[in-house]
């Protein structure tokens, strides 16, 4: 684009901006992470460079007219008691045409860059190179991230590549967020019920500061993230760990905290993602756990379990923070975390919703062993990997089964045993139903719904699961 | 001019004593209205942007009964001729013929109700309530309002007949009428961009085009 | 004109002094003082707030308040100064000034006046009860849907603030009718709208402005409610609804309400000015006719509050444009307002020292704006704090200097006594760069990443030291407010002989005593140019300059109905009670629902009763002689 060639590059020029803007400015580090100057992609240039461009257009009018403030205030102010009249002036049409004028001019040198990059920036380019896509849902408050195609989900941290378009397409489940880093790209509302594109780029390599922008209720101002911009390579290195089982435990805290999880977590944080049917089934467990209540307005009102959601915790130990880009990740932080969320983030859903909080049923033992279990969720190294990680190969039907029971959500809303929670318990099931009737109540929920219960589970398990799996899964079922 | 001004202006606005020859009351009725304008307007908005976007029925095509509604209209555009009249009869001291057509365009309005009640009453019965979708939102809220407006303009007209019931219907409180007919003719033709955007434009809106993917963002797809 | 006797329901009051006489006062003056008093403290109420959220700022990771009381902090700190200071404030300014600029001895509905200002007052309350009640609102106080709904603010306080806005939206709906039929029909003969004081053309345009776009907030916060209250689907994205549709209502509401907000501000350094520059304002017609095309475009620039929303490329960039084309007619005013006082004997009092420093702030304010116009840039500085610098150098470095520059300038008209000018003067200077200290800073703040509305940030951002710098300024602002107070005090209890015309001032107001009497013009002035007290006072001036007639001079035209005879509207109680009906039946839609027998229909049984004494009031107000003579 043509302003570019009119201006120095951006960096070269914010440094104009100290002499102008006195200590404030001078205090500053352009490289603050969340600074809009300093950026490092493509769409934050610009519009840094456009902002600069209108900043110095703004200090000459500011000077000029400010300028004729001042003079007219120090040389006609009146001096002793001098009484008199001045000349009485009442106006002179030449000079309102000429102040009328001239703004119009420079309104036009303003507008025309600005209407071009409105349009420039209006999705990735088409001429450079593939775009990849990422799918972000917002929550308050916390992201979901998915990546579409590579069957991998992950939460308030951004993996992208260095020198690769991204598209991002938000939803949001809740309210109206607003994605923000401002070193890569200014921000896009997300509005529930409908969809948002913003595409950047990252030209250099880095950890980018992101923050939700819009007002979202009690903590707005802890729903922050991160975008992580890596090596091509790098990047491809990440997203196949993100597909691997997970490394063995190590420490008996490790292995006990698991059951610990198991037993309290479970039901609405995922940690088995890295298969490929957990992934994409985790829009379907999610919208199972947070749509069971929308329709349901009479319960809304006492109670406001419709707005539960949890982010994805699978190879949670590999992550750099948490609460949502708030704290590093440490065991010290995580203890603390667990212990009281709220004491780190004040108005979070967990401590407000989840029943171990509700209930106080978390000893400090329970605690500290869940700490030790999330820090050791990694992936197993590249090399010790043998087997497909598609989840689906390998072991009877039954087994397979029993696994995309866990890994496809199913196990979110329904227990193998007879007690019922969002959805009935599955205990005896092949006494009471045959075999078309439960594919037909997988594929089509809204076929039978057992009376007592909400018509809320989706109906997207027919798209999402093969007929293999779903023939393995009905095979579990019978078991139980 | 200086004195008795206030008072004069406030009570039965001389037409003399203000700048714009108009009396402040009627000027302060066309002030409002203008500004009434904006409050129909927003809800007109309001139902034109959710056209089409209900997730559920029923849909306006499977319960708008136009017939029926195109008589209720009809019995408010006759209101409107009769309020002409009645402030005609007025405004030539004829004060029993006025009073007759101030009740008879009081009594059109309340028909006008009656229908609306009966609509409201079945459609409520096929399942078209305030929350049921968009379309029962919208609808039910701009004509509730309309339909208030009308409430609030009988009882005016009733209220007027019984006052001056003592034979003072006459030119000189013709204004009075006047003010009362500005207001009913406003909310007659807000009725009728009503009629046109709820019952002519939309008589065939159904399941919108959009509410397929609309559901699939929904949930999530 | 008869009509059937109707039985007096309350006996009129009589007294002109006492409580009572002020709850059934309809006389503008004593009315416009109850609006500024209420405004002022207000003022106050909001700017402890916001000390609390500069406070809360002043650090990272500070704990000195929950984020939970710090976002009804701020929703309550928009929503006061707006709605409960600056809106007000101007009305006691319209209040008192225009009846008198335009020569006449009230405004056009006097007990409608009073209604406007009952029902704000009671509005204002109701509000503020929420503090009190479960909590204040906390959403904000642009409230955007759908956090606004039931299942994201299940508690009250949502509801006290849509309905106390609604009740805010009446009040000032009668008070812009009340003043557009004022200005249009009830100026003394002779003075034509070209003749008409800068300050009444900023009144009228902001009059219609509020009487058209009220009625679109209302309409957003009746559907705001009716969804909290009977669940409705405007804004419920479950059923299809668009939480974008409030956006687009409440700022075609909003941006009009800027407007709202500035333009009596501007009304008010266009007749200080002059003054104290002893000159005509320069170019009247073009500030005039920039003022109205102001209040015309800013019904079409809306969007660019909602630049960030993805409204599309094309709305994008056709609002950019009719953005930035609004700060053409901006930038003339400014123009004009230099050349005002170039050329002039400038008398730097503190009422020409706030004028001066309105247009100083106004001028950053202005050019800040421009920077977000375009929507590349906005796209960064939106929900920023660059978007709080902006429009606090709008709205304090704008409305709240203006308001204070009205304030000191017509003191001496409205009690008779001058306030101090040392104090005035102190109090500017420690406003203007305990202002600059708060609300420069925040510039770069927004360019360096800081989101608006966070109850707290983290270390490290390099947001800490100008968050600091700005919590000190914030305390200064709050010393110049207190020597406001203090020369308030001081002025109040001092002894001056009062003068009908201190300044040596330019319009009818100063023709009359300080303070003026009840009835204001004892004969009502013959007007024959703009400024015509000045020419009345410099007949040689208007004959020189223009090349008339000397004919200002001629004395106004006598009265011809004889002395004594001045009938002033007599008090009412009714405006009083209307409005107690008015608040106690839009509260009924407060958590006191009731079941109808045999529907499922929530029935607000509270405005049930509110309607009954409503049209008691009406009733009575209807039947009410104007003044005690009755009838005529």
């Amino acid at each position: 684009m043509n302003l570019r060639r009119l201006l120095p590059p951006a960096r070269s020029r914010s440094l104009f901006l100290l002499p102008v803007v006195p200590a404030v400015l001078a205090a500053c580090n352009k490289g603050d992470a969340q600074s809009t100057f300093g950026t490092s992609g493509p769409v934050a240039d610009t519009q840094a460079n456009l902002f600069i461009f209108i900043f110095w257009i703004a200090v000459a009018v500011f000077v000029l007219v400010e300028g004729a403030l001042i003079y007219s205030i120090i040389r006609f102010r009146r001096r002793g008691s001098d009484d008199s009249l001045p000349d009485q002036t009442h106006g002179n049409n030449k000079l309102e045409v000429i102040w009328t004028a001239i703004p119009v001019l420079i309104l036009i040198a303003i507008a025309i860059p600005t209407v071009k990059i409105i349009y420039d920036q209006d999705g990735p380019p088409p001429d450079q190179g593939p775009v990849l896509d990422i799918k972000v849902r917002a929550h308050q408050w916390w992201w979901e991230v998915e990546y579409p195609g590579e069957d991998v989900v992950t939460a308030n941290e951004i993996h992208i590549p260095i020198g690769q378009w991204v598209n991002f397409t938000m939803h949001s489940d809740d309210v109206i967020h607003s994605f923000w880093v401002p070193k890569l790209a200014g921000k896009m509302d997300i509005v529930p019920g409908d969809v948002r594109q913003l595409a950047m780029k990252a030209d250099e390599g880095g950890m980018f500061f992101g923050q939700c922008a819009e007002f979202c209720g009690e903590a707005h101002a802890k729903m922050r993230f991160r975008v992580k911009a890596e090596e091509p390579e790098a990047f491809q290195d990440w997203l196949d760990s993100m597909r691997r089982p997970p490394a063995e435990l190590v420490s008996d805290d490790a292995i006990a905290g698991q059951k610990v999880f198991t037993d309290n977590c479970g039901s609405c944080h995922a940690t088995n993602t890295w298969q490929a049917p957990g992934a994409r089934n985790e829009r379907t467990r999610l919208a199972g756990l947070r749509s069971a209540y929308l329709d349901d307005r009479n319960k809304a009102d006492g109670d406001r379990t419709n707005l539960i959601a949890a982010p994805n915790l699978t190879h949670f130990g590999t992550r750099d923070t948490l609460g949502a880009g708030l704290i590093s990740l440490t065991r010290d932080n995580l203890v603390e975390w667990i212990a009281d969320p709220d004491d780190i983030k004040e108005g979070n859903r967990m401590k407000e919703l989840a029943r171990p909080y509700r209930e106080n049923t978390l000893t400090s033992e329970d605690v500290r062993q869940l700490a030790a279990y999330l820090m050791e969720l990694k992936p197993v190294a590249a090399d010790a990997v043998m087997e497909p990680d598609d989840g689906t190969a390998g072991g009877t039907a039954v087994e397979r089964g029993a696994s995309t029971f866990d890994s496809s959500g199913c196990s979110g809303c329904h227990s193998t045993g007879s007690d019922d929670r969002l959805g009935p318990g599955l205990a005896g099931i092949s006494a009471r139903q045959n075999d078309d009737y439960i594919r037909e109540s997988i594929i089509n929920p809204g076929a039978f719904v057992v009376e007592g219960f909400s018509p809320v589970m989706t109906e997207t398990f027919g798209d999402t699961l093969s007929s293999d799996e779903l023939n393995d899964l009905i095979a579990y079922l019978k078991t139980l | 001019m200086a004195q008795a001004t206030l008072q004069g202006q406030e009570q039965h606005g001389n037409v003399a004593d203000t700048n714009t020859g108009i009396s402040n009351r009627k000027m302060l009725m066309w002030v409002f209205l203008a500004s009434d304008c904006l409050f129909f307007g927003s809800f007109i908005a309001t139902y034109l942007v959710y056209r089409n976007e209900s997730l559920v029925g029923p849909y306006p095509n499977e319960i708008l009964d136009i017939p029926v509604t195109s008589i209720s209209t009809f019995v408010l555009l006759m209101s409107s001729l009769a309020m002409v009249l009645a402030l005609n009869y007025a405004q030539k001291d004829r004060a029993g013929l006025a009073r007759f057509w101030i009740l008879a365009v009081a009594a059109l309005g309340l028909v006008f109700l009656g229908f609306q009640v009966v609509e409201f009453t079945t459609f409520v019965d096929e399942g078209l309530t305030i929350h049921q979708n968009l379309f029962g939102t919208t609808f039910f809220i701009l004509t509730g309002f309309h339909g208030l407006h009308v409430f609030v303009g009988v009882l005016w007209l009733l209220g007027m007949a019984f006052a001056h019931f003592k034979g003072a219907l006459t030119s000189r409180s013709a204004e009075d009428l006047e003010m009362a007919g500005l207001y009913w003719h406003f909310v007659d033709i807000v009725w009728i961009v009503i009629f046109t955007v709820i019952y002519l434009i939309g008589f065939s809106d159904g399941e919108g085009i959009e509410t397929i993917e609309h559901a699939a963002t929904i949930i999530g797809g | 004109m008869t009509t059937i006797a109707f039985p007096t329901l309350i006996s009129r009051p009589t007294s002109y002094t006492g409580l009572w006489s002020w709850i059934g006062t309809v006389d503008h003056k004593r009315i416009g003082t109850l609006y500024g008093v209420t405004a002022f403290l207000y003022f106050l109420v909001g700017g402890i707030e916001a000390l609390i959220i500069r406070g809360q700022l002043a650090q990272a990771e500070s704990d000195l308040v929950s984020p939970e009381i710090f976002n009804q902090l701020f929703t309550m700190h928009g929503t006061t100064m707006v709605f409960l200071v600056v809106m007000p404030m101007s009305a006691a300014f319209f209040n008192w000034m225009v009846p008198l600029m335009i020569g006449a001895r009230d405004v056009a509905f006097p007990r409608l006046n009073a209604f406007s200002y009952w029902t704000f007052l009671f509005g204002s309350i109701f509000l503020n009860l929420s503090f009190f009640l479960g909590g204040a609102p906390d959403a904000g106080w642009f409230g955007y849907a759908n956090l606004t709904g039931i299942t994201y603010s299940p508690g009250d306080g949502v509801t006290f603030w849509a309905l106390g806005l609604t009740i805010l939206g009446v009040a000032s709906l009668a008070a812009s009718f009340n003043f557009v039929v004022t200005i249009l029909n009830m100026r003394a003969p002779g003075m034509s709208l070209m003749k008409m004081p800068v300050f009444v053309w900023m009144a009228l345009v902001t009059s219609v402005l509020m009487a058209l776009a009220m009625p679109i907030i209302a309409v957003a916060l009746i559907q705001l409610t009716l969804d909290r209250v009977w669940d409705t689907n405007f804004f419920n994205p479950a059923a299809g609804g668009d939480p974008v549709l409030w956006q687009h209502l409440f700022w075609l509401f909003g941006h009009p309400e800027v407007y709202i907000l500035i333009l009596p501000a501007m009304g008010i350094i266009s007749e200080v000015l002059p003054v104290f520059s002893r000159k005509p304002l320069f170019g009247y017609p073009a500030v005039v006719f920039a003022g109205a095309v102001i209040g015309f475009m800013g019904w079409f620039v809306w969007s660019h509050h909602m630049f960030t929303v993805g409204l599309g490329p094309a709305a994008n960039s056709a609002f950019a444009i009719s953005t930035m084309l609004i700060a053409v007619p901006t930038g003339v005013k400014i123009f004009n307002w230099i050349a005002t006082t170039w050329g002039g004997r400038l008398q730097l009092n503190s009422a020409m020292l706030f004028s001066l420093g309105f247009i100083a702030m106004f001028i950053v304010g202005g050019l800040s704006g421009v920077s977000h116009a375009s929507p590349p840039t906005d796209a960064q500085q939106q929900d920023t704090y660059y978007i709080v610098a902006h429009f606090h150098y709008v709205l304090f470095g704008g409305a709240i200097l203006g308001l204070f520059a009205g304030g000191f300038y017509w003191w001496p008209k409205m009690t008779g006594k001058r306030l101090g000018e040392k104090l005035g003067k102190w109090q500017f200077w420690l406003m203007l760069v305990g202002f600059n200290l708060t609300f420069g800073p925040m510039h770069w703040l927004g360019m360096n990443g800081m989101p608006r509305r966070i109850a707290t940030y983290a270390d490290g951002l390099g947001w800490e030291m100008s968050n600091a710098i700005s919590s000190a300024g914030a305390l200064l602002l709050a010393l110049s407010v207190l020597l406001f107070i203090i020369n308030f005090i001081r002025t109040t209890s001092s002894r001056q002989e009062p003068e009908d015309d201190p300044w040596d001032a330019r319009t009818l107001e100063w023709s009359i005593p300080s303070p003026p009497p009840a009835y204001n013009f004892a004969r009502i002035p013959q007007v024959k140019s703009l400024d015509d007290f000045w020419y009345t006072k410099h007949p040689e001036l208007l004959h020189d300059e223009r090349g008339e007639e000397a004919a200002a001079s001629a004395p106004a035209e006598e009265d011809t109905h004889g002395g004594g005879s001045i009938h002033l509207p007599g008090m009412s109680y009714y405006p009083f009670i209307v409005s107690i009906g008015v608040v106690i039946g839009v509260a009924g839609f407060m958590d006191v629902l009731v079941e109808l027998p045999g529907t499922n229909i929530q029935f607000p049984w509270l405005s049930a009763v509110g309607i009954v004494i409503g049209m008691f009031g009406l009733i009575g107000w209807t039947f009410e002689p104007v003044s005690e003579e009755g009838g005529h």
